[in-house]
């Protein structure tokens, strides 16, 4: 449970207290990591709550297991619809065919977002024919690549542009009878025009939690990355070396980047390059069509997908822009890695999870309707989630992420809701004559309880909103985008808490009088001042993983600086 | 300055759009006329303007035509000794850090990063010696202005004047998305430099800058030549420079700058081909190094007539971020430097040199807020000594890409670097109230080594902060 959870929340008004969870997991990068920070307790056996398991337990061991009604698990049953390159292209391909023959080709025609893929061996004679046609009218200078179905992080893959090449690779298949079940491939026209930064191709990791395929709910998390490549392809000998030029060989010098910067960015740095190249509105319009792109690719596989209350799944999208800025899906991965190579990427994959276990909710203290939880955004409630008109975001990718804000106030308003909730179950007794009362009570309770979650929303939408917008607009005023997210901190951060407060007095005083706090003290200030001292007591004693390595000290002092500056 | 006849200068009108345009505009005037007369275009001309656009366009190709020379010899005699002074300096770090790359190869082990010819420190240190030689001659009596680190007798700009005309910024608006498309457009056909520098004075729009850069260093139609022109240095790249190491080592703090990482490779090859492209040492507005020239090979000043620095990547780094072509970046940078880059490593009186600079801060500083700026006197942490490197740097580094192209707009747009000082200014009194509770050095350094996010709009708001 994130720290601020743990901080804000009392012992007593959990549903289900934290110490009592169990988690089961074979990873031991962040994974493990994310979870042991929650303070749950690590199990061997099947009692478990909440289990990070390997794809390949899903298909062996789920089919034949009955899972507990509160137990949770990181893969749906056929994930692999989406996940495998040939299933994706295939449900893609056959979803858009399906909005064709509905007559809906507006939204066939944004399924445009996957280059033209062909089936190995089985659709062999297409794929020739469409290449012979392709040749004839001169279109031949564009490559087509050769992806092995069962294989990732680029193993196996070829590039090609001569047909040649491909039946050399079909005679090798032949002539090694041992491997009769002739290893699948899809072959995919390459992106000729990719965008290159710096002389390099990169492609984006973007992460995408789906809940529930019924209704379809899932949530974006605001950062993710670019990853620039050189080695990817390296090691594939290939004839036709001028598709690689893009590859510069790495120069002597630049030995020591992938070690302390992994060779990333993380998308607002993409986002901040994009925008002084590009402008505004066209970095605008891409991050939307990326989020679309996402979502669109999931309402295809909907109805395909086994949904089950017991699942939920961490996607990494692997995105490519071309040379006009248009994203194109290379690949969706079911567990994307979460093995880190430097200390900033560690902090951020252990943040992304976190709020995934936060959204999971397995404490249950969260009100479902929560739009922004930590660096995830939900994106998608049965249909696609817009925005306001009003408002100049059109996607939250790539902005800032303010998870660390976010997470506070969420868990204070959840503090403050919980609160209430538990007192008045303890305050009034059940009593068969004011049972109906009690009902309305409860009812009423409940539309206050969403209370602060709307309140915050709507302080979101006031507040929190109108400071993103006037930052957009200072952006466009000085034409500095990163100085609006940042101005945003101090702006977000205050204000929603003093008003949160201020608009929910009575909660206050059930927060103050379980704390036995004396009332006629300035209800505001203690309650700002309590939380303070909260935060600041606990401060050091929950970020203290990596305390004896030295080099995580920068991150670390990056992240108690961020608490400090908050608590400012 | 090269005279042009008439033939000439309508060549070069004809050459112009907007030359065109006027003369769309004078057929239309007299669509229905049959018989026009001179005087009756004449008048036409005065009475919508026209004539004034034409005078102004005249007067732009008669100043294009006119090639600036590149200073030589200072006007001050002492600052021209001093330049020679200096390159013997330098020619003497050479020769350490030659030395030293050679018993590098002979034990791998130990790969000096640090190896380079100077830095923003050693510039600014041999600045101070001027006080003492000018104060035996001329100051012998003057005492009362001791205090600053520099203080030698040469032609300012009053210090009023200079935050006087930056003041502006402080009044920017948030311009609505119409303004901005009228912008853009304006960019797209405008021509001459007076209008691109009020532009880039005001507000330039992401996306757009790129080609108002272009168009004002008129490389807009030249796509091609440049693309020829940096072929041929990287062809000439394949003969190695000793050089060529010194600027391999430079790279590594790039390399280790979450923004620029990316642009490593590309900028290393900007810098390389800069120090074999001849045509800077015409282009560039000021001589950087004068004096001796040695025999030996290995021991001359490479081509561009000037060594190159510690940290001369980081003027490379931002403009990456413009272009994702690498003859583009190479000719931005290559005009950013000959044009104004170069005065920052300048022994000049010139107004935008780094000597004028810095004694604009210390002027600044020492009138606005004298407190501070005895309190660092005191602790032993000059001004100067504080934010050199920042003034050198174009606050690279210390501020998000996009903010640093807005400095360099701003450098378009007055034709001056006068921009830093205000920056610089603002630097100081953001961190005033920090720095007048340091107690020595060390409090001063670690009060710069903490994350810190300083933004251009921010700073100059500080700088006029009373």
């Amino acid at each position: 449970m994130s720290e601020y959870f743990r901080k804000y929340i009392k012992k007593e008004h959990y549903q289900n207290h934290y110490s009592n969870l169990k988690f089961k997991t074979s990873f031991r990068n962040c994974i493990l990591e994310a979870l042991k920070r929650r303070q749950w307790k690590e199990v061997e056996g099947d009692d478990w709550d909440i289990m990070w398991a390997e794809k390949e337990w899903i298909h062996e061991v789920m089919d034949h297991t009955h899972l507990q009604p509160n137990q949770k698990i990181n893969h749906f049953r056929n994930h692999y619809e989406l996940t495998r390159k040939d299933l994706m292209i295939k449900n893609l391909k056959r979803y858009k065919k399906n909005l064709e023959r509905e007559g809906k080709n507006e939204e066939a025609n944004n399924y445009n977002f996957f280059p033209q893929t062909f089936h190995l061996p089985s659709e062999y004679p297409i794929f020739c024919e469409e290449f012979k046609r392709q040749s004839q009218n001169g279109e031949s200078k564009t490559p087509w690549i050769m992806k092995p179905i069962g294989k990732s992080q680029g193993k196996g893959i070829f590039i090609f542009n001569k047909l040649q090449s491909i039946s050399q690779w079909k005679n090798t298949l032949r002539f090694n009878q041992e491997a009769q079940q002739a290893e699948a491939y899809i072959v995919q026209k390459y992106i000729a025009d990719p965008l290159l930064i710096g002389g390099k191709k990169f492609d984006m990791r973007i992460y995408l939690l789906c809940t529930s395929y019924q209704p379809l709910t899932l949530y974006l998390y605001r950062t993710g990355f670019a990853r620039f490549t050189h080695h990817r392809y390296d090691n594939e000998d290939i004839s036709n070396t001028y598709v690689h030029l893009t590859n510069v060989a790495i120069q002597k010098t630049s030995d020591n980047y992938d070690e302390k910067l992994g060779g990333k960015w993380n998308i607002q740095t993409l986002k901040l390059f994009l925008m002084t190249k590009f402008g505004q509105e066209k970095v605008a319009e891409t991050f939307y069509n990326i989020q679309m792109l996402m979502i669109r690719s999931l309402q295809a596989v909907q109805k395909i997908i086994i949904n089950d209350k017991h699942c939920f799944e961490l996607y990494g999208f692997d995105i490519l822009l071309d040379a006009t800025l248009k994203p194109w899906l290379l690949e969706v991965n079911a567990s994307p890695s979460m093995t880190s190579n430097t200390p900033i990427d560690f902090e951020l994959k252990c943040g992304l999870l976190d709020d995934v276990f936060t959204i999971i909710d397995l404490e249950k203290v969260l009100t479902g309707n929560e739009e922004q939880i930590g660096g995830f955004d939900l994106v998608c409630r049965g249909t696609p989630i817009k925005l306001p008109i009003n408002s100049t975001f059109t996607t939250y990718l790539g902005s800032f992420n303010n998870r660390q804000q976010q997470l506070k106030k969420i868990a204070k308003s959840t503090a403050i809701r919980l609160a209430q909730t538990y007192q008045e179950t303890q305050t009034k007794p059940i009593d068969n004559g004011s049972k109906n009362q009690k009902d309305e009570k409860e009812k009423q309770q409940r539309s206050t309880s969403k209370g602060p979650q709307t309140i915050q929303n709507g302080i979101n939408n006031k507040l929190g909103m109108q400071p993103k917008q006037n930052s957009i607009i200072k952006r466009n005023g000085t034409n500095l985008p990163a100085l609006g997210t940042i101005q945003n901190k101090n702006t977000v951060k205050r204000q929603p808490l003093q008003n949160a407060v201020q608009l929910q007095p009575p909660q206050i005083q059930a927060l103050n009088s379980n704390k036995k706090i004396n009332p006629s003290e300035e209800q505001i200030l203690t309650v700002n001042q309590k939380l303070q001292q909260l935060t600041q007591d606990n401060k050091l004693s929950t970020f203290q993983p990596y305390k004896q390595q030295s080099q995580y000290n920068d991150v670390m002092g990056m992240s108690n600086r961020n608490i400090q500056r908050d608590e400012e | 300055m090269q005279q042009l006849d008439n033939q000439e200068i309508l060549m070069k009108l004809k050459s112009q759009k907007q030359f065109w345009d006027i003369k769309k505009k004078i057929k239309q005037g007299f669509n229905d006329q049959q018989k026009i007369g001179v005087n009756d275009i004449q008048k036409f001309a005065q009475s919508c303007e026209i004539e004034d656009q034409l005078i102004k366009l005249i007067s732009h190709i008669l100043k294009k035509s006119k090639k600036r020379e590149t200073l030589k010899e200072d006007q001050i005699e002492f600052l021209n000794t001093s330049k020679i002074k200096w390159t013997e300096l330098l020619f003497k770090n050479l020769d350490i850090v030659h030395q030293k790359t050679k018993n590098q190869e002979e034990d791998d082990t130990n790969t000096d990063s640090k190896l380079y010819i100077y830095d923003e420190k050693n510039l600014l240190a041999f600045l101070q010696t001027f006080k003492q030689q000018q104060s035996n001659t001329l100051y012998q009596n003057v005492q009362f202005q001791s205090n600053k680190i520099l203080n030698i007798n040469i032609p300012l700009k009053s210090s009023q004047s200079i935050l006087d005309k930056y003041q502006y910024l402080l009044l920017q608006e948030e311009l609505s998305d119409e303004k901005i498309n009228k912008i853009r457009k304006q960019i797209e056909n405008e021509h001459l430099d007076i209008e691109l520098e009020k532009i880039a004075q005001t507000f330039v729009p992401n996306g757009e800058r790129c080609l108002l850069y272009l168009k004002y260093f008129e490389f807009d139609h030249q796509d091609t030549v440049l693309q020829q022109h940096f072929a041929k240095l990287q062809k000439e790249c394949l003969n190695q420079l000793f050089y060529d190491e010194l600027l391999e080592i430079d790279g590594h703090e790039i390399s280790e700058d979450t923004f620029y990482f990316v642009f490593q490779e590309q900028i290393l090859t900007c810098l390389k081909c800069f120090i074999r492209d001849r045509t800077i040492k015409e282009n560039i507005r000021i001589q950087l190094q004068s004096g001796i020239k040695k025999e030996h090979a290995e021991f001359q000043l490479p081509i561009t007539g000037f060594f190159p620095f510690k940290n001369i990547s980081k003027y490379v780094a931002p403009l990456c971020y413009l272009s994702t072509k690498i003859h583009i970046i190479y000719a931005l940078f290559k005009e950013f430097f000959c044009r104004y880059f170069c005065f920052l490593h300048s022994i000049s009186s010139e107004s935008n040199s780094i000597l004028s600079l810095c004694m604009q801060i210390e002027e600044i500083v020492s009138t606005r807020s004298p407190k501070l700026f005895h309190h660092l006197k005191i602790i032993g942490c000059d001004t100067l000594k504080l934010i050199i490197h920042q003034l050198v740097y174009c606050f690279i580094g210390d501020m998000d890409p996009p903010h640093i192209l807005t400095i360099y707009d701003q450098i378009i747009g007055h034709d001056s670097l006068e921009i830093l000082v205000i920056l610089c200014v603002g630097f100081l009194n953001k961190y005033k109230s920090k720095l007048l509770l340091a107690k020595n050095q060390e409090n001063v350094q670690q009060i710069f080594s903490e994350l810190r996010e300083d933004r251009f709009q921010e700073l100059v708001q500080y700088a006029y902060k009373q």
